[in-house]
């Protein structure tokens, strides 16, 4: 047994199964496939992978807004172009990672919130890339 | 036995673990002195570097440096469990894919071998690790590397240390091995007890040097073969394996300490059944079965009476129904309680454990199969239950009354990386 797989702890219910004993089996019997796993198709890195709950409306242009999840992978590269959670002075935030005139900044996705310049702050580091966004229509 | 310079074994382990959790997924914590504390509340149990560095005492009780604590601005946080099993779980796993085998030894560190490479140098491998470790999950690495267990468990002290090791040593690529040695007292040797200590102090054996040229006879003589393997591993040979951790777990334990000491027998009751329950579903969900059973219950260390009581049961058929447990444990309950002492701690132990599919079936059955595959759906169907919409969705009635005794967890970190209602909040 694998005592620490994560994969291996998840509840999985199969759609049909065998057991009726009477009538003509299903034909759809032999088709029958587990349950659509959100983990195994949006996680490729489970042990480095956190869920984390946005508050605020810095990145709304790009797609990210108030009360979202989004999941982050921390084992990523950070590449420009990529939106990325940073702690700037202590404090978490989401921006997307850019550069201009050959300087690095962390680019808001809403014109009402400022950039950070990484020359402006002394402690920028970068905690994980944002991988995606989950929103609720509800 | 052998001495291998190949083949190599390695102690690691996460500093300041659940400090480094804690700070890890809250950056308000970050580079601030910070300290957790045990159950209850009662004593501080780890420290961050900065709390270290303010000379903060580790195992201290927390109502003595309550004071002093607020006064340095530490910040003080009960401990968050869920979030270290968590981390830990994250932490083998990465560990996992950079060795051939890996032994768990505790939340926070595990042996695991490696073969050398050709120029039979491993700091690069150990600098990719912690590298690795450090920026997946913010947990900062000690790395001991050497020929056996005792002796990776001396390089990962001797890497913690020397300033200049950087979080890593390996003893076997070391010629001078005997000023190192001279450096480890004798107690602070892996396997070497408290009265150990002691007896080989009288002998004048203070560090490790002394006991490795301690005659063979005379270790033996005391200590048997666990003290010769001690004494052979010191000296290189290679003599206790690293046990993988596929094989499933001898027991199960659920125990908690009170936030305030229990003297009623329905009280201690009704938390040994919550522990019946939980253990019962910990076995479950990894397909065991127990056959033996045994509940315990003791007064505080700090307290002055001195009272502690196991009862043991054995069963006829190995079992997994929470039904079944409760009952024994039940039973077993007024058999431990004594009316004269404060308990403040008690638990329940499910032995002999065993893979279902394994199950021996005894002669005689007391239940029909029908009756059991019906239990066992039950079961099923609760576990599910509780999964899916939270822990105690259906629970047994005995678990239910309004207790006193729980743990206090005042200062619990709010932060979860497992209950969605609890994750980290970002603002943005």
């Amino acid at each position: 047994m694998d005592s620490f797989g994560l994969a291996s702890e998840r509840l999985k219910i199969p759609l049909l199964s065998d057991s009726i004993s009477a009538g003509f089996p299903s034909p759809a019997d032999d088709y029958t496939e587990e349950n659509i796993d959100l983990n195994e198709h949006l996680i490729s890195n489970p042990f480095s992978t956190f869920f984390l709950r946005v508050k605020g409306h810095s990145m709304v242009n790009a797609g990210i807004k108030d009360n979202d999840l989004i999941i982050v992978d921390k084992s990523l590269r950070a590449k420009t172009g990529n939106i990325i959670i940073a702690m700037v002075d202590g404090e978490f935030t989401i921006k997307r990672l850019s550069i201009k005139n050959n300087e690095l900044y962390l680019k808001a996705e809403n014109p009402n919130y400022p950039d950070f310049r990484f020359k402006n702050h002394i402690d920028i580091q970068i905690w994980g890339v944002v991988i995606y966004s989950i929103h609720s229509f509800l | 036995m052998n001495i291998s310079i190949t083949e190599a074994i390695a102690l690691i382990d996460a500093n300041n673990f659940y400090a480094s959790c804690e700070q890890s997924i809250n950056p308000h914590l970050r580079n601030k002195p910070l300290v957790i504390l045990s159950n209850n509340d009662g004593c501080i149990i780890a420290r961050s570097p900065e709390a270290r560095a303010l000379k903060i005492k580790m195992g201290s009780p927390y109502f003595k440096e309550k004071e002093r604590l607020n006064k340095l601005e530490v910040a003080v946080l009960s401990s968050n469990y869920s979030l270290y099993a968590d981390m830990s779980k994250r932490l083998m796993n990465l560990l996992k894919n950079y060795c051939e085998e890996i032994e768990i030894y505790s939340i926070d560190e595990a042996f695991v071998s490696i073969s050398r490479p050709n120029d039979k140098n491993l700091y690069p491998w150990a600098r990719e690790i912690r590298t690795l470790t450090y920026q997946n999950l913010g947990i900062t690495l000690t790395i001991g590397i050497a020929e056996n267990k005792v002796r990776a468990k001396v390089a990962n002290k001797l890497a913690k240390n020397i300033d200049y090791s950087a979080g890593i040593f390996d003893l076997a690529r070391k010629e001078d091995e005997n000023s190192y040695f001279k450096e480890i007292s004798v107690d602070k040797i892996w396997g070497i007890g408290k009265q150990t200590s002691i007896w080989l102090k009288s002998k004048g054996i203070k560090n490790a040097q002394e006991l490795i040229d301690m005659k063979e006879n005379e270790i033996f003589k005391k200590l048997g073969i666990i003290g010769k393997r001690l004494q052979l591993e010191l000296k290189g040979y290679k003599c206790l394996p690293v046990e993988k951790n596929n094989k499933s777990k001898r027991e199960i334990q659920v125990s908690r300490s009170f936030s305030t000491p229990i003297t009623k027998l329905e009280d201690l009751t009704q938390a040994l059944a919550i522990y019946a329950v939980r253990a019962s579903e910990k076995m479950r969900s990894q397909s065991l079965q127990t056959s033996a059973i045994s509940v315990f219950a003791r007064t505080s260390k700090y307290s002055s009476q001195n009272y502690q009581r196991i009862v043991h049961k054995k069963l006829i058929n190995a079992t997994d129904n929470t039904n079944v447990i409760l009952k024994i444990v039940v039973a077993l309950s007024k058999e431990i309680y004594n009316p004269e002492y404060k308990l403040s701690k008690a638990g329940v132990l499910m032995q002999d454990l065993t893979k279902c599919q394994y199950l021996q079936q005894s002669l005689i059955t007391y239940k029909s199969q029908e009756d059991m595959k019906k239990s066992e759906n039950l079961m099923r169907t609760i576990d599910s239950l509780n999964k899916k919409y939270n822990k105690k969705a259906i629970t047994w009635a005995i678990t239910k009354k309004t207790k006193e005794w729980t743990i206090n967890r005042n200062l619990l970190s709010r932060t979860s990386t497992t209950d969605i209602r609890k994750i980290p909040t970002i603002v943005i």
